[in-house]
């Protein structure tokens, strides 16, 4: 009974230990580096599964990696796919315990963030081919990875919004084809009146939903290098531009979906029930209406025109390498391997679009729907380089929700929203 | 003779030497249960204790969560920053709101039906089960029922419009602060009461038959045996609900993230929903940390006034 009283008191005690042992331990890192007569393995985390996508993992890690690991022999590639939700705080908290891959598929408005503290190699100044390899993609899309004269990664991924409609609605409104421009819209706003059918929905007011409009309507959000928001954001063409959609709303055929209603439908939803004539949106839509709504046929075309012409927004993902890799060499090595064209068109086949206008007519060929996506591109502009991108968000829509909501006026939801971005954006 | 030595020995031993056996013993005895109540401990360090150091260390820096090196010491200014951010008053007055408004309902309703429950019946289990279901469901799932119970198309209003007409048009719940805080109550409420109403069955069953009986004989009524004897002889209970109901009504975050996240812009934000945006969305730790604490140090004052002054009546009452 002693004897294993004892024996019981030196097994807490030695759990206790390795308790603390484990739990103070985790700041300390990975020692591991490879030499180069042993193979190296470089990890990769991205949200390639998101929404239970297999697809696109199962090119990654059934066709690429094997790929790139049978033409460079001794690197192996570990890809773990996280939920795209929950990347960013995966992220944040393995940077502040030392745990961070190799290689990280970012989406393209962290890269300034993660670059601001120190956390990306920057590959213009590692990669002695950076120049030539990022002139071969968008460049919408290579400005993405500037961050303070530098670039910390490459396109892997792009996409963009367009306008999407379907032909129902188009009838509703008397129109054979997809409104082109700002009159064609409100041609449409005036036919749709009181039909129950509203004429355009979103989902919030921030750049990633309002900058289509802003750089359609002839307006612009900060100066060109990006450090001024007054005098620019709160011009008179972008208080017109603004005043146009809080005009639809006012006059319910923009849906409280866009000052914040959780309640309300969704515009996945909305579209292909016929309770929306159109929205923006991605690519990716295709695949979910697909299985959700195979019935449906949506219409993509380019954003309507205004006095600016037809100017999307790029969305889409960076490939970064981590300062804290100790197998930069595999890493880059892998990063050349995501431009090149065998990656680029499998992962087109899983709905990813090319980040190389070169290969938009074999993407058009894999799948037609694409054209109207590369065609947007073409003009497509990047948001606000910045650490401070998320309040840059918040401040945009809070102050345009405000608007909406008949707060306050346009043109003085403007004036203090590019107060609040010229502070964000001096690093306050 | 051997063995009888032997014997001797072993039987002298103890004997010889008294003093140092039995202080080696009581050595040993007191040494063990430390070492068993080791591993709690060190788990109670490491998950909780070094944790809440960290972020109070963190509140006092401008902190740079991916190299702590490059942080920068602050003092009190995310303090000062808290108590001039009239968000974070907004957020607090949310949280305020959403404590008082599911505190009061899952103690009386809680109470009432412990008091329903309590008399034997063939369908008391089925009953017990059915009010404590909701305690024990995730709080993710519940959350999304509700989202979509209260959908400007979802079932309360096909309830309240196409079914009994009571509204001209949908309303839109989830658009508006008051109407989505309602809605986050309602849960807060349906999900708690259960839990409150298995601690009072529990207290029901330790209060003595005599002493209701012996109401009973001195006349008085169900309602005034409720008053003088049953609540007193419970009280224990009413401290401890609402004691633990007060510190999970401020510390409310997963139905307001997943109901509302806090919008519309930011107007349904409770203290945690706005703690969590400062460092998961803007990676401000040090900002974050700083609320955490306030909202540690609320809860603690406010346990601890609550137990003062509910102790306090308890031993007026009983003098």
């Amino acid at each position: 009974m002693k004897r294993s009283t004892t024996a019981g008191a030196a097994v807490a005690a030695a759990l206790a230990i390795t308790l603390l042992a484990t739990g103070c331990s985790s700041g300390s890192g990975d020692s591991g580096g490879g030499s180069a007569s042993k193979p190296v393995t470089i990890t990769f985390w991205g949200a390639y599964g998101n929404g239970g996508n297999s697809t696109q993992q199962d090119a990654l890690n059934k066709t690429l990696i094997p790929a790139f690991e049978k033409a460079n022999p001794g690197i192996t590639v570990k890809y773990t796919d996280i939920a795209y939700d929950s990347l960013l705080q995966k992220l944040t908290t393995s940077a502040a315990g030392g745990q961070l891959p190799d290689l990280v598929r970012a989406d393209l408005g962290w890269v300034p963030q993660f670059a601001q503290n120190g956390v990306l190699v920057p590959l213009s100044d590692s990669m002695p081919d950076y120049k030539s390899l990022a002139s071969k993609d968008y460049n919408g899309s290579v400005a993405t990875n500037l961050y303070q004269g530098k670039y910390y990664g490459l396109p892997l991924d792009t996409n963009t919004r367009v306008l999407i409609t379907d032909e129902a609605a188009l009838a509703k409104a008397g129109m054979t084809k997809a409104p082109a421009t700002f009159d064609d819209l409100q041609a449409m706003a005036d036919k749709l009146k009181g039909s129950g059918v509203s004429l355009f929905a979103d989902s919030k007011l921030e750049a990633w939903q309002i900058s289509p409009w802003i750089w359609s309507g002839g307006g612009v959000l900060t100066n060109a290098k990006e450090t001024k928001a007054t005098g620019y954001l709160n011009s008179a063409k972008n208080v017109k531009t603004i005043q146009m959609l809080v005009d639809w709303y006012n006059e319910g055929l923009i849906p409280n979906l866009i000052t914040g209603n959780a309640g309300a439908t969704g515009t996945s939803d909305g579209l292909p029930k016929s309770d929306y004539a159109t929205i923006f949106d991605g690519p990716w839509m295709a695949g979910i209406w697909a299985g959700q709504y195979p019935s449906f046929t949506p219409i993509y075309s380019q954003i309507p025109a205004g006095p600016g012409g037809s100017v999307s927004v790029v969305g889409g993902e960076d490939i970064v390498l981590t300062a804290s890799s100790k197998h930069q060499e595999a890493a880059e090595k892998f990063i050349r391997f995501t431009q090149g064209s065998a990656f680029q068109l499998a992962m087109v086949k899983t709905g990813q679009m090319t980040v190389r206008p070169a290969l938009a007519d074999q993407q058009a060929a894999i799948d037609p729907y694409f054209k109207a996506f590369s065609d947007q591109l073409k003009t497509a502009k990047s948001r606000i380089a910045s650490p401070n991108q998320s309040k840059i968000d918040t401040v945009l829509n809070t102050t345009l929700t405000q608007a909406f909501l008949g707060t306050t006026t346009v043109k003085a939801a403007l004036d203090s929203a590019a107060s609040q971005v010229d502070a964000l954006l001096a690093g306050n | 003779m051997a063995l009888t030595t032997a014997l001797g020995r072993a039987a002298g031993k103890p004997t010889a030497r008294p003093g140092r056996a039995a202080s080696l013993r009581r050595r040993r005895i007191s040494t063990t249960p430390y070492l068993f109540l080791l591993p709690g401990i060190a788990v109670f360090v490491v998950a909780i204790i070094w944790p809440a150091i960290s972020a109070f260390q963190m509140s006092l820096y401008k902190w740079n969560v991916f190299n702590s090196a490059l942080s920068r010491w602050s003092g009190i200014d995310n303090y000062v920053r808290a108590f001039q951010d009239p968000h974070f008053w907004l957020s607090l007055s949310n949280s305020g709101i959403y404590m008082v408004a599911t505190v009061i309902p899952q103690i009386v309703l809680g109470l009432g039906i412990a008091l329903l429950l309590k008399r034997k019946s063939p369908s008391q289990p089925v009953f017990r089960v059915l009010f404590y279901l909701p305690v024990v469901t995730s709080w993710v799932v519940v959350s999304l029922l509700f989202k979509y119970l209260f959908d400007d198309s979802g079932l309360i209003n096909f309830t309240l419009h196409d079914f009994l007409h009571l509204e001209a048009s949908n309303t839109s719940w989830l658009a508006g602060r008051w109407s989505a805080l309602v809605v986050i109550c309602l849960l807060g409420i349906w999900k708690g009461i259960g839990w409150s109403m298995m601690i009072y069955l529990a207290a029901l069953q330790g209060v003595p038959e005599s002493l209701e009986e012996a109401a009973e004989m001195d006349g008085a009524n169900r309602w005034q045996r409720f008053r003088v004897v049953t609540l007193p002889a419970i009280n224990p209970a009413t401290v401890f609900v609402s004691v633990m109901l007060v510190i999970g009504g401020l510390n409310v975050f997963t139905s307001v993230q997943l109901i509302t996240d806090g919008g519309p812009i930011g107007q349904t934000d409770v203290v945690l929903t706005y703690m969590y945006t400062q460092a998961f969305k803007y990676s401000d730790f040090g900002y974050a940390s700083s609320i955490a604490v306030i909202l540690a140090v609320l809860v603690f004052i406010l346990a601890v006034v609550q137990l003062r002054v509910m102790r306090r009546d308890d031993t007026e009452e009983l003098s």
